[in-house]
């Protein structure tokens, strides 16, 4: 690999308006397409001096910055478009974390790639909204947390309250929601606002291995614990009154429940173990990419078929995991206030998923093509009127719920054309991190990140508080800065913006 | 049963007929074959008329492998057989006979009975007295009437079977879609036309679809909760529960 200096490398890069930047062919070897990313004056810097303090010499070890990562996966065999970085990009696995990419499935040498995907296969955020109203709430806050805690087992080891055997397992991992529904935890509304209708049509457990199976069957129904969380929210503005009229949003004060969580140790494992299948195929079939980490095998191979599969049972189990998680939540509301979730009006506003790869249709230079499109801490984002939307959403256009960090905002953005033509129908997907786990720890005192949340009338609970520096707000970049930067570029909308009362951590 | 048959069949002197007796079986075969039934080839036809020939049995035997009468033991039930695919010969044949009778009988006596053939695809629908009688009707319910008679009529009916059922009419709360407004006109309609009026029409299309989607979404959600009445179970022990670290 060449080594440039920074003022060298910045040649590539060219800014094309205030929030978007072209990264050239050339920037790293081999690149197919073009890279694009999306930023705002302030997210600019912080994308900047990473990739400044990679240049810096003896600066070696730990993810490659993330324009890097952008311009390595636009490499890749058979992407098409452009590789494309989201505002709230930053260093993962191969991928950045904020990257979608998209591939030719009737070009034989696209490939799929788990670290396109993500470790938490199919990790998302649902939104359900109730009727009640900040006044009905906050004199009951810590009471109500208290029995979300007690309902949604969180952090690392936890243990999940449903019970389950491995045939159920089985069965959840082929069915998706279906399973939620036939067994009662779930509405039937729930599954028509949910991506998908929350099932996966091609998983297949037998794809799946034995280990993956043992760690994912006792954590269904767990939160889990890293950046996971299940909060109580409030409406703190409104900008688009119809769109949120649709989601059932009708005022400030109304009180909401964001449940962010994924597949557990059963995604990770899933993952873990196409890539090693990844790099046997790789060298039989002699893919050659800029980066180890960039693990992946033609779609049409078999290493590329079963991993597919496989995927989609992780994403299945996703699914059940925040199907079960929304049935304990509604049974908290329901004991707390003494009515039925129904007459609570707890449904489902919608259901994200911001670590997947799906097969989709998109226009690429005038021509329908059938594209394989990986997203990786990215949401999905249709426009009004896509077929695969929801018809309560027809008119708005898809929600994007873009869930903020511990303390801060969460917002409800809405898919738009324009983000269907630039990005593949892609958004943010939440704040993304600017300091490492470890760094985090360094700098952050536990005590002084919990004050702070106590400061601010946020209630907490949570399993491992020494670890909450890694969650804290200053650890992350500013979700208002991201959610802006999509707004103003035009890839998706603002709608609804909420703030936390009470925060469920692992 | 067997005489009822064959007195619906007129047969003459069907109530003294004894079925037991070869000669008056294979008359009635004969008689049934020639006058309803009439599906034979010649030759069969020939030798079931000649009731008297000792080969009756062989040519009886070809005659019901030619209209397929299934083994059956006895006699009477292969004539049962043979004289209810006579009735059913027969009333394909007069259809239309029947028919008439129904619907005045319909309209006597108002009671449901399965129609084979709607009435109404008798009627001229482009004669001016329709045109009229249905633009009349639709100035009545305040229903545009449309150059074509027959889409005026489709929704006229269509107001009628969703507003003024007698469980409509009941309960009209649960007919009349209520709702938030949403300004349609400022949504997005995902293409241009470059003709206002066309644009206009085409989000009107929209809307239509849209409702048309909600209530398959709806009757597929329903259809989900009858299953959930019978599959769901739902259960949770706090006993398994564990808190990580």
């Amino acid at each position: 690999m060449v080594v440039r200096q920074y003022n060298q490398e910045l040649e590539y890069l060219e800014k094309i308006n205030s929030y978007c930047w072209r990264i050239k062919k050339g920037f790293q070897p081999n690149m197919n397409v073009e890279g694009v990313f999306y930023v705002n004056q302030t997210l600019e810097k912080l994308m900047l001096d990473e990739l400044r303090n990679a240049c810096r010499p003896g600066m070696v070890g730990g993810f490659l910055p993330g324009v890097k990562q952008i311009a390595n996966v636009a490499a890749l065999p058979g992407i098409v478009g452009k590789s494309v970085g989201l505002p709230d990009v930053h260093s993962g696995y191969g991928f950045a974390i904020g990257n979608m990419a998209a591939f030719d499935i009737n070009d034989p040498q696209s490939i799929v790639s788990p670290g396109g995907v993500g470790f938490d296969i199919n990790c998302g955020v649902r939104l359900l909204r109730t009727n009640l109203f900040e006044k009905d709430v906050l004199p009951v806050k810590e009471q109500l947390a208290q029995s979300l805690f007690d309902h949604i087992p969180v952090g690392v080891g936890s243990k999940g309250i449903i019970p389950m055997n491995a045939k159920d397992l089985e069965e959840a991992l082929e069915m998706g929601m279906d399973w939620s529904l036939r067994e009662g935890y779930i509405w039937a509304e729930d599954k028509e606002h949910c991506e998908e209708y929350g099932r996966m049509l091609n998983a297949d457990p037998a794809k799946v291995s034995m280990r993956a199976k043992k760690r994912g069957l006792p954590q269904l129904g767990t939160l889990g614990a890293g950046n996971h969380y299940a909060e109580i929210q409030v409406v703190d503005e409104i900008f688009d009154k119809w769109a949120a009229c649709k989601m059932g949003i009708e005022e400030k004060g109304q009180i909401c429940v964001m449940i962010h969580s994924g597949s557990r140790g059963f995604g990770h494992q899933v993952a873990t173990d196409a890539l090693v299948q990844m790099e046997k195929a790789m060298k039989r079939d002699k893919i050659e990419t800029n980066d180890r980490q960039l693990a992946c095998a033609r779609i049409n191979s078999e290493e590329g078929q079963d991993y597919l599969k496989s995927m989609a049972a992780a994403a299945n189990f996703a699914w059940v995991n925040r199907s079960s998680m929304t049935f304990l939540s509604r049974q908290a509301f329901a004991k707390q206030f003494n009515m039925a979730p129904d007459d609570l009006d707890m449904h489902v506003i919608y259901d994200v998923s911001h670590n997947i790869a799906k097969v989709e249709e998109h226009i690429v230079d005038g021509k329908p093509k059938t594209l394989l499109v990986h997203r990786k801490g990215s949401t999905r984002a249709f426009p009004p009127h896509h077929p695969l939307i929801p018809v309560d959403y027809q008119l708005t256009g898809q929600p994007v719920l873009i869930g903020g960090t511990m303390g801060t905002c969460s917002y409800v953005l809405t898919g738009t054309q324009q983000g269907m033509l630039e990005t593949f129908g892609s958004t943010c997907h939440g704040a993304g991190r600017a300091l490492s786990r470890a760094k985090s720890r360094r700098n952050l005192d536990y005590t002084d990140v919990l004050n702070k949340l106590e400061q601010m009338g946020i209630s907490i609970r949570v399993a491992s508080p020494k670890l909450v520096m890694e969650e804290a707000p200053e650890s992350y970049k500013n979700v208002t800065d991201v959610v802006n930067t999509c707004h103003a570029a035009g890839i998706s909308k603002k709608c609804i913006k909420l703030r936390p009362i009470a925060v469920i951590k692992g | 049963m067997v005489k009822r048959l064959l007195s619906a069949l007129e047969y003459p002197q069907s109530d003294s007929v004894n079925i037991n007796d070869e000669v008056t079986f294979r008359k009635i075969v004969a008689w049934v074959e020639l006058n309803k039934i009439n599906k034979a080839s010649p030759n069969v036809k020939n030798g079931l008329k000649n009731i008297n020939s000792g080969d009756w049995p062989n040519v009886y035997a070809k005659y019901k492998n030619e209209i397929g009468l299934p083994n059956l033991e006895s006699s009477q039930e292969q004539l049962q057989w043979l004289l209810g695919y006579a009735v059913q010969a027969e009333t394909h044949t007069n259809r239309d006979v029947y028919l008439k009778h129904a619907v005045e009988h319909l309209k006597v006596t108002n009671v449901p009975s399965v129609v084979t053939e709607n009435p109404l695809d008798k009627l001229d629908f482009h004669s001016k007295d329709f045109a009229d009688g249905i633009s009349n009707v639709a100035k009545l319910l305040n229903v545009t009437p449309h150059p074509d008679p027959i889409i005026t009529l489709n929704a006229v009916a269509k107001l009628v079977t969703t507003r003024l059922s007698p469980q409509a009419q009941a309960n009209p709360n649960e007919v009349i879609v209520k709702g938030t407004p949403f300004p349609f006109q400022d949504a997005d309609l995902g293409f241009d036309l470059h003709d206002p009026v066309l644009n206009q029409a085409a989000k009107v299309l929209r809307i239509l679809y849209i409702h048309d989607l909600r209530e398959l979404q709806t009757r597929a959600n329903e259809l989900v909760v009858a299953v959930q009445n019978v599959t769901a179970n739902p259960k949770t022990d706090t006993k398994l529960g564990k808190v990580g670290k």
